[in-house]
């Protein structure tokens, strides 16, 4: 009879559960539990007091809800532009850190750290920086002879202020990048040139393929993040609209004209603000399914990146 | 191993919890009324505890004024310690008592929360104990009841009152005396605008803008009669022409600044409390403004030379001409109160003593709300600040109906407003049913 | 520019000194090029710290006007900011967040990565899917019931909820650590396999020393994670200004002194300082830690 020593030692699928089991336990509190109960909440009219069954009442409300329209847009919005407009100005900063020859290491410092300054803070500085009437945003943009606009205050252009504000915080993409082509082989770069490659040629032809796993990473990450997009929207719509945010008045997130408000925002407000608990789990079902399909996207481009390695 | 049945037990702990409902509430007290309680406080003192008290107060006059009220009260009660926190907004308040971190006493300046805080408990009813300790309502007007009441549960009482009129600017009026119809407003403000040639605003006559400061749409229906809701609760924006015929008034003059001209000029202004308020920075000739901008100039503009003045009514509704806006800071005992019993005895101190209303409302400038009060000659009495307890008593004055959504509606009617002041609605009547639908499907979200 | 000089170009024949002098030429225009538009973009990203710092120094009334220079430069704006918030209370707050959230997901990520990495089990894929699932679930999605839970008890109105479940492992955390011990050659778990280690005897003995950068690029991450949070603090902390978070606190005292530009900028400064500097001690290990992120699969 083989002794439970060496069972244990056999099992290797034993151990290996015995090893996960606290972080199965975080699974099944902090993830399965509430996505159940969200479900369950999500048929229901509950405002931390009293709950009673609304049948479908919940999701009708979501087809009349005009802000879930308007935080889908500014979503969309941030996805299509915002996203590649970061990931782009991050590949093009490494590609220049590359090229640098002298200061590498200082300039690769200078873009790195916007990003590890609290977003709070980077977020009042922009808007501050770029407020019509006292920031230097616009004087200096005079310069060239541009008018700026009202920035965070204008809804036309709120969202082009943040993508601003993220490609100033963009230090973290900027260094994966930089460590991924410096990965790409030297040679190829030198058999492309004989060839009679120009830059162009060299970049589409050795540096992008070598480049488009994590390129991609970046991608669907950004896109993961853009969908929780929170912190940054909800501080510039707050300082900016500055009057709103005295005792007595109640905020509207979005500021200006909704322009800036996203689901998490309004699942948020929707949720702890007005306490219907039940239509805030529908909306966050609804950032649930949109964020899973990103999710197997990224997952599929992990399962082709192990197969190819 | 060992991790297993306790990481499985907590599992199964949190999730029977939360499927049952168990509430393992923090040391809460008992609930008001619970437990009779001999009437005169001497004869049995409370015994001490410390109290935490959360008011929305942000100035440092204000702050200290409203601190000096509760020195008052522990001159009576020695052995209870007041903890005040300056600054709180009702979604606070709210989210802290249904987290269950409720404070002892809550005081909120607008009255939005009333009807969902008496409804849902989040404040106790506070009748058994009005009952138990002999406090006769009848010496608060009939307005101030209703709106620190709803379905007959009196979870908060009035503290102090505000009441919306006009301020005006008496360098900058140049003269001329106050407006009592729109129209009058309109052409004045159109006359004592200064700009430059592109349009540019130096000097506005009165901004219409709803974004203003407290041009909020609350504030505005009395200037028209406008109503916010029909009987059965139900929106009635789409359907009262009076909220038409403010819109258009309020458009036409946004247009004839230029919406980008006002919003420019709008975004130029100094805080709306701080020293640099454009009234008081000669900006502004005429504002929509509560009571208690009295005691501001007071203290951050001493030497402006103003008046105040009922505001302009509709055209067709010159009885209207006298009332106004009023609402009011209300004060209650937050369910989950740690000391429910001291938490009242302040509530009860604050809002019926008659020396501390005087003194407060001597402070703050803003309207006493017991009959006491208002009569009492250490109430100082100028003619800018008369204007307002007029405003106050007047028959027509009203508030905003009590409603579970008052926030969100108030809200929708605000962004619809500010969509309609730029431009963005094509069709009015189609924009405010618009209004109406937004209102009922929410009320029949929260099962109304 | 010596550089330029003493490498010559190799891979180019060099048939005439003419075509020579035009390369090198051409190098140093490009050279100039790459670097003037570098330099330009590090003004672009420095300025706003810059701006930030010179407003801080106004007088209030200054910060409100569009001048970009102090008239009088005052220090002890900075010391006003420290009278009129709790900035040290706040600090002590995200401190206590940040490190304890910190050892725990360190603590409770490890076992969890070694597992994933270096067992071979039925339901490992499955698993590593997991992770990936949760890493990316946006945190308003389980927000309301996770919520409910800790209001019933009664942990709400403090930053417990959000340290308390980093316990139990975070998936980020899982997710990095895994990707780094994956590529760890199975040759030297073996070794100490036979040898007779016990699993846990195996990942501190070998692995671990392996792994530090990882370990330390993970810690850094979540401390920072932690430092800048907002959204947790925001829903957890409750109103009170002695339990506000930096973030969270600046936030508010953005919205009391809203007109007080300078302060505020200065507060902004205050609360951005520590992350720099810490910067400047771990510079490394950022680096890596960040290029580890990038992963390949």
């Amino acid at each position: 009879m083989a002794s439970l020593a060496d069972v244990w030692r056999r099992r290797e699928g034993l151990r290996a559960l015995v090893w996960l089991s606290p972080w199965l336990a975080g699974v099944a509190i902090f993830f399965v539990y509430p996505l159940l109960s969200t479900v369950y909440f999500s048929f229901h009219r509950y405002d931390m007091y009293t709950l009673e069954f609304a049948g479908l009442d919940n999701y009708r409300y979501l087809f009349q809800d005009p802000r879930v329209l308007t935080s889908a847009k500014n979503t969309l919005w941030l996805v299509i532009v915002l996203v590649p407009a970061t990931v782009l100005f991050s590949l093009a900063l490494a590609q220049l850190v590359v090229r640098l020859k002298a200061g590498a290491g200082l300039f690769r410092t200078i873009f790195y750290l916007p990003s590890l300054v609290p977003m709070a803070a980077g977020t009042i500085t922009f808007v501050f920086l770029m407020n019509p009437a006292t920031g230097p945003w616009n004087q200096f943009l005079a310069l060239f002879g541009i008018q700026g606009p009202d920035w965070f205050g204008d809804p036309a252009w709120s969202k082009p202020s943040l993508t601003l504000l993220s490609l100033w915080s963009c230090g973290q993409l900027v260094v994966i990048f930089l460590a991924a082509l410096l990965d790409v082989p030297k040679h190829l770069y030198e058999a492309a040139a004989i060839d009679g490659a120009g830059p162009w040629r060299q970049f589409r032809s050795v540096t992008l393929p070598t480049l488009a796993p994590v390129l991609m990473f970046a991608l669907v990450t950004n896109v993961i993040y853009a969908l929780q997009y929170f912190t940054q929207a909800m501080i510039a719509s707050r300082v900016a609209s500055g009057s709103t945010d005295s005792p007595g008045s109640s905020f509207s997130p979005g500021y200006p004209d909704e322009s800036l408000l996203t689901l998490p925002q309004w699942l948020f407000q929707v949720g702890f603000r007005d306490y219907s608990m039940g239509y805030a789990c529908v909306l966050a079902l609804l950032l649930f399914a949109t964020s899973m399909i990103f999710t197997l996207i990224l997952l599929r481009q992990f399962r082709r990146a192990e197969e190819a390695s | 191993m060992r991790f297993v049945p306790l990481a499985v037990s907590a599992a199964l702990a949190l999730t029977a919890c939360t499927l049952s409902g168990c509430t393992a509430n923090k040391e809460a007290g008992p609930s008001l009324g619970a437990q009779p309680r001999p009437s005169g406080s001497a004869a049995q003192p409370l015994p001490a505890a410390t109290l935490e008290l959360w008011h929305g107060f942000s100035t440092d006059a204000e702050v200290k004024a409203f601190e000096d009220a509760i020195k008052g009260f522990n001159q009576k009660f020695p052995q209870i310690t007041v903890k005040a926190v300056k600054g709180v907004q009702d979604d606070q308040i709210t989210h802290a008592i249904r987290g269950g971190n409720a404070p002892d006493v809550a005081a909120s300046f607008t009255t939005d929360s009333v009807a969902q805080w008496c409804r849902s408990g989040s404040f106790q009813d506070l009748t058994p104990v009005i009952k138990q300790d002999g406090v006769d309502l009848s010496v608060l007007p009939e307005v101030a009841r209703s709106y620190s009441s709803f379905e007959g549960r009196q979870c908060t009482l009035p503290l102090l009152a505000d009441a919306y009129g006009l301020y005006y600017n008496k360098a900058l009026m140049k003269g001329n005396a106050p407006p009592r119809t729109l129209s009058e407003l309109t052409a004045l403000a159109k006359k004592l605008t200064v700009r430059d040639a592109d349009g540019t605003i130096k000097v506005a006559g009165f901004i219409p803008s709803a974004q203003y400061y407290e041009n909020v749409p609350s504030h505005l229906a009395p200037l028209v009669g406008a109503r916010w809701y029909n009987d059965d609760g139900t929106s009635a924006i789409g359907s009262d022409p009076a909220w038409k015929k403010l819109l258009t008034w309020q458009k036409e003059l946004v247009d004839w600044y230029g919406y980008a001209n006002l919003e420019k000029f709008r975004k130029s202004l100094g805080d709306e409390w701080s020293a640099k308020h454009p009234f008081y920075q000669g900006k502004v000739a005429m504002v929509l403004d509560g009571e208690w901008r009295n005691a501001m100039i007071g203290n951050e503009a001493k030497g402006l030379d103003y008046g105040t003045a009922p505001l302009p009514v509709a055209d067709d509704r010159p009885d209207l001409y006298g009332s106004g806006f009023t609402a009011g800071t209300v004060i209650g005992v937050p369910k989950g109160a740690k000391h429910p019993q001291q938490a009242w005895e302040l509530v009860k101190y604050l809002t019926t003593d008659t020396s501390s209303l005087v003194t407060l409302s001597n402070a703050l400038r803003n309207v006493p709300t017991t009959r006491a009060a208002m009569d009492s000659p250490d109430l100082a009495k100028d003619a800018n600040f008369t204007t307002f307890l007029n405003i106050f008593a007047h028959p027509k004055t009203s508030t905003i109906p009590a409603s579970v959504n008052s926030v969100f509606n108030q809200e929708a009617m605000q962004t619809f407003m500010e969509k309609w002041e730029k431009g963005a609605v094509p069709d009015l009547d189609a924009g405010l049913k618009g209004v109406d639908k937004q209102i009922d499907d929410k009320l029949k979200l929260s099962g109304g | 520019m010596s550089a330029t000089v003493t490498a010559p170009p190799r891979t180019v024949a060099a048939p005439a000194r003419r075509d020579g002098v035009r390369a090198r030429r051409r190098r140093l225009l490009v050279w100039i090029a790459t670097h003037a538009l570098a330099i330009a973009l590090a003004l672009m990203f420095v300025a706003p710290v810059v701006f930030i710092a010179l407003t801080a120094l106004m007088t209030d009334q200054q910060a409100l006007t569009s001048d970009l220079w102090p008239r009088s430069w005052n220090w002890a704006n900075f010391a006003v900011v420290f009278q009129k918030s709790m900035l040290l209370r706040w600090a002590a707050n995200t401190l206590m967040y940040a490190v304890l959230g910190t050892v725990f997901t360190v603590v409770s990520s490890v076992p969890v990565a070694y597992a994933l990495a270096r067992f071979r089990f039925t339901g490992r894929r499955l698993a590593f899917l997991l992770v990936i699932t949760t890493m990316m679930l946006p945190p308003q999605v389980i927000a309301v019931p996770i919520y409910l839970v800790w209001a019933r008890l009664g942990l709400t109105d403090s930053l417990w909820p959000l340290i308390l479940p980093l316990l139990l492992g975070d998936a980020f955390s899982i997710f990095l650590l895994r990707q780094f011990l994956v590529t760890i050659p199975r040759d030297y778990t073996d070794a100490a396999r036979v040898d007779g280690c016990s699993d846990l005897k195996t990942l501190v003995r070998v692995i671990l020393p392996m792994a530090r950068p990882a370990v330390a690029a993970v810690a850094l991450f979540q401390f920072f994670y932690c430092w800048n949070d907002y959204y947790g603090p925001l829903l957890y902390a409750g109103v009170e200004q002695d339990h506000l978070t930096l973030s969270l606190g600046l936030a508010t005292f953005k919205a009391f002194h809203s007109v007080q530009w300078n302060l505020t900028m200065a507060a902004t400064l205050l609360v951005t300082a520590p992350v720099i500097i810490v910067f400047f001690f771990a510079q490394r290990v950022f680096i890596e830690g960040v290029t580890l992120t990038g992963v390949k699969g």
